[in-house]
């Protein structure tokens, strides 16, 4: 992904918002100096989708052979995302999974191509539905899986579950159950990084529904006038349990609600890998170089119920199927086949590659030990 | 007050512009009265305070326009009122008496607001469907977007307004308040005192828009900036927006532009944080006696009649102090009345 953070994109729509001048490649130590400019240039506005193969520029992610490898890995961790979820489905129907369990299934574009956008050391606020962005951020499938399972060997001991997955180290600074919570969390950490002058960048990942919370307008309003580095990632896939956006959101476009904080906001087709990583990469390089904090909306859907008690009988099918038919996985693949970059061998190892790292975290996680009952009360107190 | 001279404008008088209002001269008296009546209350109560007969106020002064404006264009008795502690011109001119205000102000028994238990300057009132509130800023805000969805419900006609200050616009509760109106489309309006201040805090350190009705585009609603200062330019706005709001048309956010004329409250010492240069200049744009001035230019206030409006408005004022201080205490035993909800009591 350097390739892709070190070149600003450049597409007609988007000349409005660019940052006049491309910073010096590398350079994110120094404290810029205010970004002044009229409001309007930074108005959020919607962005069309040019569709695949529109990323023009060399040097950008593109279905081009010096992307081959690359663009391969990312369709790899989408499979991943999707056999991972899969077997965490049978295996709570087969009550190895308690609590709730909430799926990336349909998502796995907007969660991979935002997360791999980010450095190691940035950090990451995720909410329940946070297996994948685990995933991605390279915790292993049999720590999230023997989390899931309550055992001792998970990333968190066993203590959080599907909702809690946390790894200090790798700075995904956890899932989260309340609804909105994260989005202040995260302005914590922006503030932090502003205090000891770092170059990082925080991402904070939420649905569409969490927009409505009042966390959500407390901290973008102190994200931008803070000038904390954070971008503000919301996963709209379209309902909020039962509840489609325009039953609980007065305006279904996400991407126009920082304009109440006069912060950038822009929609990206979430079924788009490339589309969502553009995006993202943008945001990323305002928040580390300028600490301008954006909002990029993924339009996406969740092919499962909101957890795994929703049978989701709310939609109609025919809504569903419309997605069904715009599969990330299924259309990125055929991109992929099309541009001559990936061969139906390779497309197999890869899918037999995912689908040993998820067996193997299930035995993993079975074989696994329960907590010991004496060590009820470790990590729940300071 | 009692400095109001008259001013220059009616030694050379032109043909002043038509005011272009559907008010009659009585009731433009009447709203000139209730502003004046605002101030002089008011600056009663600071007097009181600093005199050490009171414990606290917080004050109107700077904001009478906004608030008697907005309240003008609304049903008394019908229409619903949330207002926030600077909002005396609002609960005045919905119909609460100043004996009432006094007795609040000096936490009497007979207080209406709260029989005296709440602060100074925390409105309510069952009978003119004024709304008590909390003192944690903004819980007004989702709570009138429930009180209009209860008439939506009823199919009542009555709209709901509901007051605040610009700080609060960055409060969570302004964010779920604005949003569930507006997705209902629910008969309230939302009014902004923007004074420009949160205590010390200047607008430019509490938000990023320059303006607060700016925000009201994140809720897909009209967000309208208007001249506190101009009672009558208030008046013409929040007339549209309550005939929205009583046509099913659903909210509007107003944003008032005022000045703050006093400290945050009588416990508080502005000087540390704003030059007394800006709180001078702005009282060259004083909302009551502006008005006073335009209804003099139009032949709407005779010299006799200002006049007279002083001398009943100082007289009330004295009535209202003497009957609140004399009035009893709550008693000891009622210690817990008002405070739990009673059974059998609304
Ligand atoms: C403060 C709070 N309110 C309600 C809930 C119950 N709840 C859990 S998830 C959810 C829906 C959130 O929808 P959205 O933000 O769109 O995320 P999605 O689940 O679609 O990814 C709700 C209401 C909660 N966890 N926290
Ligand atoms: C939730 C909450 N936070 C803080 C306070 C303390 N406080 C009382 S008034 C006020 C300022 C509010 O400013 P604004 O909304 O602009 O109204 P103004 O007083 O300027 O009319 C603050 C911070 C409070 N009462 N409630
Ligand atoms: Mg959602
Ligand atoms: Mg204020």
């Amino acid at each position: 992904m350097a390739a892709n953070q070190e070149k600003p994109p450049r597409r007609a729509n988007h000349a409005a918002r660019q940052p006049a001048k491309t910073p010096p490649a590398g350079g994110g130590g120094g404290v810029p100096p205010s970004r002044a400019g009229p409001a309007q240039e930074r108005r959020a506005r919607g962005l069309g989708h040019p569709g695949p193969g529109g990323f023009g520029p060399p040097g950008r992610l593109a279905f081009t052979p010096e992307h081959r490898e690359e663009l391969q890995r990312l369709w790899g961790e989408m499979v991943l995302i999707r056999r991972f979820e899969e077997r965490v489905a049978e295996m709570y129907t087969r009550a190895r999974i308690g609590g709730y369990t909430h799926l990336n299934i349909g998502e796995e574009a907007t969660v991979v191509g935002a997360l791999t956008t980010l450095r190691p050391d940035d950090y990451i606020f995720s909410n329940y539905r946070d297996h994948g962005h685990a995933l991605v951020r390279g915790i292993a499938p049999r720590a999230i899986m023997a989390e899931l399972f309550g055992k001792e060997t998970g990333v968190v001991h066993g203590r959080g579950g599907s909702m809690h997955i946390f790894d200090r180290e790798r700075r995904f600074m956890g899932g989260y159950a309340i609804v909105g919570g994260p989005l202040a969390l995260a302005c914590g950490a922006g503030t932090a990084i502003r205090y000891r002058d770092e170059d990082l960048v925080v991402m904070c990942i939420f649905g569409e529904g969490s927009t409505n919370i009042g966390y959500f307008h407390e901290s973008l309003n102190l994200a931008k006038l803070w000038r904390l580095p954070i971008v503000f990632l919301c996963v709209n896939n379209q309902y909020a349990m039962g509840a489609p956006v325009q039953a609980d959101s007065s305006v279904p476009e996400i991407w126009r609600k920082p304009c109440a904080h006069d912060m950038p906001g822009e929609r990206v087709d979430g079924m788009d890998l490339l589309a969502v990583c553009e995006a993202v990469t943008r945001a990323v390089r305002l928040a580390r170089e300028q600490h301008e904090p954006s909002l990029v909306e993924a339009l996406t859907y969740r092919y499962r119920g909101h957890s795994m008690a929703d049978p989701a009988r709310y939609r109609p099918q025919e809504e569903v199927n419309v997605w069904l038919a715009r599969d990330p996985i299924v259309t990125f693949r055929q991109q992929l086949e099309q541009a001559g970059l990936m061969r139906p061998e390779e497309a197999d190892a890869i899918e037999r590659n995912a689908q040993a790292l998820v067996d193997e975290a299930a035995q993993f996680a079975e074989a696994s030990p329960a907590p010991e009952p004496t060590d009820l009360d470790r990590w729940v107190y300071a | 007050m009692g400095s109001m001279t008259e001013p220059a404008a009616v030694k050379t008088r032109r043909t002043p512009r038509p005011l272009d209002v559907d008010l009659g001269g009585a009731e433009l008296r009447a709203i000139c009265e209730t502003m004046v009546l605002s101030r002089a209350l008011d600056e009663r109560m600071w007097l009181l305070n600093r005199q050490g007969r009171a414990h606290f106020t917080i004050s109107c002064q700077g904001h009478e326009a906004a608030q008697v404006g907005t309240a003008a264009a609304l049903r008394r008795g019908e229409d619903i009122t949330l207002p926030y502690y600077r909002d005396l011109g609002v609960v005045l001119w919905m119909g609460m008496t100043p004996r009432e205000v006094m007795l609040s102000f000096f936490a009497r028994a007979d207080d209406p607001n709260s029989g005296g238990r709440q602060m100074p300057n925390h409105w309510g009132h069952a009978g003119l469907r004024i709304i008590s509130g909390s003192s944690p800023v903004g819980t007004q805000i989702p709570h009138a977007a429930g009180v209009a969805l209860a008439a939506k419900i009823r199919h009542e006609p009555t709209v709901t307004a509901v007051y605040f200050g610009e700080g609060t616009t960055s409060e969570g509760d302004f964010h779920e308040g604005l949003n569930f109106a507006a997705i209902h489309r629910l008969p309230v309006i939302f009014v902004c005192e923007n004074n420009g201040y949160a205590i010390s805090v200047p607008r430019h350190k509490q938000m990023a828009t320059a303006t607060v009705a700016e925000r009201a585009a994140a809720y897909g609603m009209p967000g309208i900036a208007v001249d506190g200062t101009d009672v009558l330019a208030v008046y013409r706005v929040m007339r549209r927006a309550v005939d929205r709001a009583r046509s099913g048309q659903g909210p509007t956010l107003i944003d008032t532009r005022v000045h703050r004329f006093t400290p945050h409250s009588s416990d508080d010492d502005d000087r540390v944080y704003r030059p007394p240069e800006e709180v001078e200049s702005a009282r060259q744009q004083d909302p009551v006696e502006k008005f006073r001035r335009t209804l003099v230019q139009h032949d709407l206030l005779t010299t006799a009649q200002d006049h007279e409006l002083r001398e009943r408005v100082a007289a009330i004022v004295e009535d209202a102090v003497v009957f609140a201080e004399q009035s009893p205490l709550p008693a000891a035993a009622d210690l817990t009345r008002h405070v739990f909800a009673e059974s059998g009591r609304r």
